[in-house]
């Protein structure tokens, strides 16, 4: 029985791991450390586990290991203090803000030997399974081109804060897209064109909540990436995630959640959308958990994170100077 | 009013119907390929020609109407405005903005009036967003994202397949969305653009990205797409500060598929059943404004600024930059 903890729930996404782990046969969620004590104890009674306030006892008590799901600037000294103290880490996406930071965290982890994945669940995503399968499968010729977006809803809270997040929606809503083609195309970044903007949201936040980015891949693969808070408080769902793919034997179009009901409650007076597929965190979980009870790498590393992270801060540069910029 | 079209394939085809159907007389029908003519004439009538100079200098025609491949357009431009007649010519206006400047000098210096048929201005669905958004249904619009495509089209001698003579996708068919985007939010500052541009034996390729930040913030994204094995989609979606919109022509009343054959499909452009369709109303619009009863929407002018528009994306394509418009 693989013991993890989660180190705090800042992230939402936390809970959807907790849920994941108390559903795994094979894993127990043995403890939960937050810099916000009320926040910890709180997730730590929803999720019938115990809550320990000191990150050392925390460490201490006997995990194999942990998820990190903090604000996005202290993912790296968590991820440091946990590798010190021997622990397998998955750590929430973006792995971090800067590409110093993602590299001290590999490095930490190296030096360590620890297993350290990044959080991205898309790779469990069954829609970008079956992509990726007719892709790799050779029925769609060449890929040239590909437009894809990652629009959500506005998070608020720390999102909303560059001091914490390190960006705004470009730096949330960038990395689960570049992973997934660089995960179903074989292929790097090469370079990256950005328009940000604080489009919907001035006055009320100081980061971006739009990035359109036109990036190229090796072989010359023309990408246009859209990151946004842009859906409206009275959409049906969260947002999406899609992918069109162009190839010289033909169009794959993934909406990698569009599995929905919908659903016309007067309770909820807007429209909303059941999402009935399956559950992709629940694949992220349980590789980690196989990763942590075989001692191996998780399936989606560090590496991948940093890559990632790679994108993100050149897109945000690319921003600021106005010009394509080498990845 | 007595009009000569010149151009009967494709999009041609599409405005002898409006011409018809708006009450304007049809009067001639040239193409350099007489069959095409023919066949044309058959259905809408009209005296057949093939040679559309000629057709630009008869003294019993009022209006002509261009519907030959881009790069003729300024040729008859010059011709009609010189023999003294108003003219229709279909989007994009010219491939250069050189070629513009030169055809509406001839059409200022003649005294005629030049209509540029940037159609989008008159979808139902377009305009019903631009309604939207004008009664602030979504706060300040901040986004938007167009897309527009299907198919490569075939187009007389598969003229569209040279990318100098039609600028693919990005020039002669997203010229729509970032006339309309202009049309919508005002001007553009400027452009970055991703283009394939493949070429093939078969079935070329073409497929474009295109990220526009206007003067007053807004950020426009344009997909355009000539790389579907079929079909014809448009999507639309704005995002604003209190609200989003979105439009996808596969929402819609009536859907018909028809078998296949072994010579395959060609660009079938859909519209909504509508009780009068977008190219009938932008011909009710012209025929308004040679009649002295209203000002076009769209202007000579609209119509040079959005094949700079295009031109500048080609650019951005070719030298990776963004480029100030």
């Amino acid at each position: 029985m693989a013991k993890i903890g989660i180190m705090s729930f800042a992230h939402m996404h936390a809970y959807s791991y907790a849920a994941c782990l108390k559903e795994l046969a094979g894993a127990e969620l043995a403890a939960v450390w937050d810099d916000d004590a009320r926040r910890g104890r709180a997730a730590a009674k929803q999720f019938g586990t115990r809550f320990l306030a000191d990150m050392d006892r925390f460490l201490a008590s006997g995990l194999d290991g942990v998820i990190v799901t903090s604000e996005n600037v202290k993912h790296r000294a968590m991820v440091e203090r946990a590798a010190a103290a021997g622990k397998w880490i998955l750590c929430e996406k973006p792995l971090a803000p800067t590409v110093a930071d993602a590299k001290a965290m590999l490095q930490a982890c190296k030096k360590a030997r620890v297993g350290l994945g990044t959080a991205f669940p898309c790779r469990y995503s069954q829609s970008l399974i079956d992509a990726r399968e007719q892709i790799r499968s050779g029925a769609f010729g060449e890929i040239l081109a590909a437009s894809c977006t990652n629009h959500g809803q506005f998070p608020g809270g720390w999102f909303a804060k560059n001091e914490l997040a390190g960006g705004g929606a470009t730096m949330d809503h960038t990395v689960h897209v570049a992973d997934v083609l660089r995960w179903i195309l074989g292929r790097e970044f090469v370079s990256v064109y950005c328009e940000l903007g604080n489009q919907f949201h001035q006055g009320a936040i100081k980061t971006d909540d739009l990035g359109s980015l036109h990036l190229e891949m090796e072989g010359g693969i023309q990408v246009s990436h859209l990151a946004s808070w842009s859906r409206a408080k009275s959409f049906p769902t969260w947002g999406d995630v899609t992918i069109e793919f162009i190839g010289t034997d033909g169009v794959l179009l993934v909406d990698a959640f569009n599995q929905k009901l919908n659903v016309y409650s007067d309770a909820a007076v807007k429209a909303e959308w059941a999402y009935w597929g399956s559950n992709p965190d629940l694949g992220l979980v349980a590789d980690f958990v196989r990763a942590v009870d075989t001692r191996t790498e998780p399936a989606v590393t560090g590496m991948d994170g940093l890559r990632a992270t790679e994108v993100t801060v050149a897109a945000y540069k690319s921003a600021r100077l106005g010009k394509m910029i080498k990845i | 009013m007595n009009v000569a079209l010149i151009g009967c394939s494709g999009i041609g085809r599409v405005h002898a119907e409006a011409v018809v159907k708006c009450g304007l007389n049809l009067a001639v029908v040239a193409d350099k390929n007489q069959a095409a003519a023919q066949a044309l004439a058959m259905d809408f009538g009209g005296e057949v020609m093939t040679d559309g100079l000629a057709a630009c200098a008869r003294a019993d025609v009022d209006v002509v109407a261009i519907c030959t491949p881009t790069p003729t357009h300024g040729l008859f431009v010059k011709a009609a405005a010189k023999a003294g007649k108003d003219i229709f010519c279909e989007k994009p206006f010219c491939r250069t903005v050189a070629e513009c400047e030169e055809a509406l000098a001839a059409v200022n210096k003649a005294k005629v009036k030049l209509f540029v048929g940037h159609v989008v201005r008159y979808f139902q669905e377009f305009e019903a967003m631009k309604a939207q958004i004008a009664a602030g249904k979504i706060g300040q619009p901040g986004f938007a994202k167009l897309y527009r495509g299907g198919i490569f089209p075939q187009g007389a001698e598969l003229w569209f397949r040279d990318y100098e003579k039609s600028g693919g996708v990005t020039f002669d068919c997203m010229i729509h969305d970032l006339d309309w985007v202009r049309y919508v939010f005002g001007e553009p500052k400027r452009i970055f653009c991703q283009a394939l541009m493949k070429a093939h034996a078969e079935l070329p390729q073409d497929y474009s990205q295109v990220t526009m930040r206007m003067k007053n913030g807004v950020i426009a994204t344009v997909i355009g797409t000539w790389a579907h094995p079929h079909g014809f989609r448009v999507k639309a979606e704005i995002c604003g500060s209190g609200g989003m919109i979105q439009f996808d022509s596969h929402d819609a009343p009536l859907n018909v598929q028809k078998r296949q054959t072994g010579a395959g499909s060609g660009m079938i452009v859909p519209s909504s059943p509508v009780d009068k369709s977008p190219y009938q109303l932008e011909w009710e619009d012209f025929a308004g404004w040679l009649a002295g009863r209203n000002k076009p929407r769209v202007t000579p002018r609209d119509a040079i600024r959005a094949v700079q528009m295009a031109e500048s994306a080609l650019k951005s394509a070719e030298t990776k930059r963004p480029v100030a418009l």
